[in-house]
């Protein structure tokens, strides 16, 4: 079967590196959803939203609409939007193609969604690494505001609204929601306890509103099309359309956008990627970014729905799919994700900040030859003390991202691990060392 | 008024109580690290975690809002190997050094180690390493290594002192504690970290390894250094204060204590301590025996008569200033006052009166009397006698100057002082606030009780007991055999304190029954 793409938020993008501009955008139609939003009002269009049923893109999938119900009303304090584009999970670079190509839509939506829910200012937290995302948003916002698009006067409505591009600084965790909300009120990237809850007591103790860059896109195309039309793509489970990325062993790494009730995972390998590099086989993958539970080569027969990937046990997540081959060390591979979360753990919580490295070391120890059959049991152990899917341990889920790639990997990749126990350590290291002198200890990379 | 079940036990609880506090004040203690009554929730130990009925996943205790019905388990086996999980998870870089470490004995590590830990570790890998010296201040020592990351410290500085002088720096298990901007700590109040930090990590410089806490005395008393009176626990071995911490007191100080206060028991070890009385012969002192300074003191007192000029120092107890009262009333002078001290004041606890009692000696009427005159008439003003309480002149070079032209001068005092050296005739030894029992009111009109945690050095007295001996001898009443005796006589006379107990004082105190000075003057 042909791949098959759809176009929407993509739709009329500039090539990659490119912006799309002000001009180009409203020849596209672009700004006219935002021209009926103003004549509609704040709960008509939060009832779009809601009969839309967009899950958010960020990775949890909570119906967007009903998030922007949780504002309390007449708090007497101003209400926040903050738009997560922290993109900084391995495997994920969908919001990327937004940010960085069409800039306008986003900003069209982050002003539906401050009208919905009662807001005037939004924040674009964009990750730090990406330069070309942040000036592009930039200049987009500067074009936006030279237009009366943004300001005191909205297309000539009288309503204030205004948008605030606020750069990352290098932080997985500044992605997490209420991270972010420290990071950008110019705390340490925190993530903060709930109760309360952001859209109770967020930016600067006031309701706020988090969320994804491709949640707030679709609510661009959500005003302008109406939720039924928006709807026609994907399914009752996963409305509208996903942006995926795909990364690793494939012939070709790339982006699309699909209809997920249309798309299995493995054309989503095969069709879109171009399937396995090299003429090699499938050996594992992990389809929503590191944090998901990882899959093995006979589970991808599914479409990319949430529903649908869970039932296949893992997670549709931020939509990183990432593709392993068959000559792939699972220990190596897991080695790779403790390093990172070890690295990226804020370190409040006990169990992360010390977990995570005690996870990361044990996986080092296997992966180096120096695992000892009890640290396979062990590893497990440890990763359940740390936490899991929803196991509510950790003050965020960064601890639970942690675990649920061991939990996974030593459930389907078992027999990996145990060959490095037995054999000396991971081919990875094996090949590595062989190629040192002296040989390698157990604590170099 | 939400009602709730923990462990069994069915409360209700305020709104807005969070179930730490509701099993707390139902007498369930859950374990907790970061969670501090006086400060706001941080939840990242994770030590408190409990078990709720209909809820999938554990909860912390401290950030969790009790609910109608709510049904809490800390004892399932789910709550508590939750904890114990924590517990190994909180050691596996720690560096166990309890044997060297101030805070053993009194760590909540080892506590909760003891309590609800493992038996044993499986973590066998080598520690991460962090400095272990780190100077926050010439008072606060921090170590890297023994710290939980529980952010009491920071939240401390924040909330409560005001000055948001720490924060984290780094991620994850390299995490520590920093002054900000590389400085070092400089608020007044910086010695609460030591306190509110759980673990060995923040140490006392003045205390560090000078004796295992186990090893302690420790006295219940209020500090000396202000009106305040901040409760305070101070602990002595070797018969020397080594430190005093605060105590909780809801209705004075709650948690906390300014470090000016830490430091009072200083002058107990000071080598101008007085150890024996002396009278002035041929216009040297003289060591004497205490029946003979007594005697001379009485006569020159008796001859200054109505003439006399007393200073009745705000550092001595309600009880000691009710016996001099009763001295100059038999006398017949109405020369009395009270020297102010001034104190640092903020906004906080330090009030600016660095008198401990002048509320006490405004109830008591330690005041120029009818016709009387006080401190600042001396040098304009030839008096017969003068008597210093517990007092000297040595701030106050013009009125020592006065004071010494006078025909005879008692001082009664803990220290030698300029003015002691300078103008006395008798030399009474008095001691420390450290070194006796006795009362005081603070600003806000709480009766509370001083104790004693050292003996004085040398031959001195308590002051109660010099004036006690002092009245014996000019009037016949008896002497207080004890400063309850005095309490319970000061009482019997003195709507103030009319009806107080002198045992039921010790934990918090009580109010005064006259918020304002009646009817005390006499
Ligand atoms: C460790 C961690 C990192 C995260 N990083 C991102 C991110 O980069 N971008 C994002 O949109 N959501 C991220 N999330 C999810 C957000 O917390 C949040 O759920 C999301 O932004 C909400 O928007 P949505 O409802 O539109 O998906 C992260 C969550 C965790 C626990
Ligand atoms: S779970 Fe980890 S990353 Fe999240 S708040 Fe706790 S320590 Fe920080
Ligand atoms: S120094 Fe003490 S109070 Fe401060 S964070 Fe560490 S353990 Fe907590
Ligand atoms: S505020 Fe006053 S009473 Fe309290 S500790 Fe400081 S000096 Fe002592
Ligand atoms: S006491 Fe509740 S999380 Fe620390």
């Amino acid at each position: 079967m042909p791949a098959v793409e759809v176009s929407r938020l993509l739709k009329g993008a500039p090539p990659v590196g490119k912006r799309q501009t002000l001009d180009e955008y409203r020849a596209a139609g672009g700004y006219e959803a935002l021209r009926k939003g103003l004549g509609m009002t704040p709960e008509q269009i939060t009832q779009a939203v809601i009969d839309s049923g967009v899950r958010g893109r960020g990775g949890a999938g909570f119906p967007a609409g009903r998030k922007w119900t949780f504002v309390p009303k007449n708090t007497g304090k101003p209400v926040y939007l903050a738009v997560n584009g922290d993109e900084s999970e391995p495997g994920c670079f969908k919001d990327r193609q937004i940010m960085e190509r069409v800039p306008h839509l986003l900003i069209e939506g982050a002003i539906l969604a401050c009208r919905a829910i009662g807001a005037q200012t939004a924040y674009i937290y964009v990750r730090g690494e990406y330069p070309s995302c942040i000036g592009n948003l930039e200049a987009a916002v500067e074009e936006a505001r030279a237009a009366g698009i943004l300001g005191s006067d909205v297309l000539g409505s009288g309503w204030r609204c205004d948008v605030w591009v606020h750069s990352g600084a290098g932080a997985y965790i500044c992605g997490e929601e209420t991270g972010m909300l420290s990071s950008i009120e110019g705390g340490r990237g925190y993530p903060r306890i709930k109760p309360p809850f952001p859209a109770v007591e967020g930016l600067w103790r006031s309701p706020t509103i988090i969320n994804n860059v491709e949640t707030i896109a679709n609510v661009t195309l959500i005003v302008r099309d109406g939720a039924d039309a928006w709807k026609s793509a994907g399914d009752a489970d996963t409305p509208g359309t996903r942006l995926v990325g795909i990364s690793g062993h494939v012939v070709r790494p790339c982006h699309v956008e699909i209809d997920p009730a249309k798309t299995t995972l493995r054309e989503l390998i095969y069709d879109h990627a171009g399937g396995i590099w090299k003429g090699r086989k499938l050996k594992a993958v992990i389809p929503g970014g590191s944090s998901v539970p990882v899959l093995p080569a006979t589970q991808i027969d599914v479409p990319f729905t949430y529903g649908a990937v869970k039932a296949a046990g893992s997670l549709a997540g931020a939509a990183g799919v990432i593709v392993m081959d068959d000559t792939t060390c699972m220990v190596d591979a897991l080695l790779n994700l403790m390093e990172f979360y070890h690295h990226e753990s804020c370190g409040q919580c006990t169990p992360c900040r010390e977990g995570t490295g005690w996870l990361e070391k044990l996986v080092r120890r296997i992966w180096s030859g120096g695992g000892k059959p009890e640290d396979i049991a062990l590893l497990d152990r440890v990763a359940d003390t740390v936490g899991g899917a929803g196991a509510g341990k950790t003050i965020c889920f960064l601890a639970d991202s942690a675990v649920m790639p061991t939990k996974s990997f030593l459930k389907h990749f078992r027999a990996d691990f145990e060959r490095a126990v037995a054999e000396g350590g991971s081919p990875v290291w094996k090949a590595r060392a062989s190629r040192r002198k002296p040989a390698a200890h157990a604590g170099a990379r | 008024m939400p009602k709730l079940t923990i462990d069994g036990k069915t409360m209700e609880v305020p709104k807005g109580a969070t179930v730490i506090q509701a099993a707390r004040a139902a007498g369930i203690e859950i374990p907790h690290y970061c969670w501090h009554p006086g400060l706001s929730v941080a939840g990242n130990c994770r030590i408190c975690l409990v078990e709720v009925e209909g809820m999938p996943t554990l909860q912390i205790a401290c950030n969790l809002l009790c609910a109608d019905n709510m049904v809490v388990r800390t004892q399932s086996e789910k709550a508590k190997g939750g904890r114990a999980d924590v517990m190994e998870l909180l050691l596996i870089n720690h560096p166990l050094d309890c044997p060297i470490c101030d805070q053993a004995g009194e760590c909540k590590l080892q506590e909760y180690s003891f309590r609800i830990g493992k038996d044993r570790s499986s973590f066998d890998f080598p520690k991460v390493h962090k400095p272990k010296h780190v100077r926050f201040s010439d008072k606060v020592m921090f170590d890297a290594e023994r710290c939980i990351l529980c952010t009491r410290c920071v939240r401390f500085c924040a909330e409560v002192a005001k000055r948001d002088e720490l924060d984290i720096v780094n991620r994850g298990d390299r995490n520590e504690i920093a002054v900000k901007r590389g400085g070092e700590l400089e608020n007044d109040y910086q010695m609460n970290v030591i306190d509110v930090c759980p673990v060995g990590a923040l140490t006392s410089m003045d205390f560090r390894f000078k004796s295992r806490v186990w090893f302690l005395e420790n006295a219940k008393s209020v500090c000396s250094g202000c009106s305040r009176g901040c409760n305070v626990t101070v602990g002595s071995r070797w018969n020397r204060v080594l430190r005093v911490i605060p105590r909780e007191n809801p209705h004075v100080n709650q948690w906390w204590m300014c470090d000016a206060g830490r430091f009072t028991y200083k002058g107990n070890d000071a080598d101008t301590r007085l150890g024996a009385p002396m009278i002035r012969k041929n216009g040297a002192l003289a060591e004497c025996s205490w029946d003979e300074a007594l005697d001379a003191a009485a006569k020159g007192l008796r001859d200054a008569g109505a003439d006399l000029l007393a200073l009745v120092s705000g550092r001595l107890t309600n009880e000691e200033m009710w016996l001099a009262k009763d001295v100059l009333a038999h006398l017949g002078t109405p020369h009395r006052d009270v020297k102010p001290r001034a104190f640092a004041k903020d906004d906080f606890l330090r009030t600016g009166d660095g008198n401990p009692n002048s509320r006490g000696a405004a109830l008591l009427g330690i005041a120029p009397g009818t016709g009387g005159s006080g401190l600042t008439s001396l040098g304009s003003r030839a008096f017969r006698g003068a008597a210093l309480f517990g007092e000297d002149l040595d701030d106050r070079p013009e009125a020592l100057e006065a004071l010494s032209k006078c025909g005879f001068v008692l001082v009664v005092g803990s220290h030698e002082t300029e003015t002691s050296r300078r103008a006395a005739h008798v030399v009474l030894p008095g001691v420390t606030p450290f070194e006796k029992d006795g009362t005081y009111v603070n600003v806000s009109g709480r009766v509370q009780r001083l104790a004693r945690s050292v003996i004085a050095p040398g031959e001195a007295w308590p002051d109660w007991k010099i004036l006690g001996a002092l009245r014996a001898r000019l009037t016949g009443a008896p002497a207080p055999r004890t400063p309850a005796d005095a309490f319970a006589e000061m009482c019997a006379a003195s709507p103030a304190f009319s009806g107080l107990p002198w045992n039921g004082l010790g934990e918090h105190g009580a109010d005064a029954r006259t918020p304002e000075p009646a009817g005390a003057a006499r």
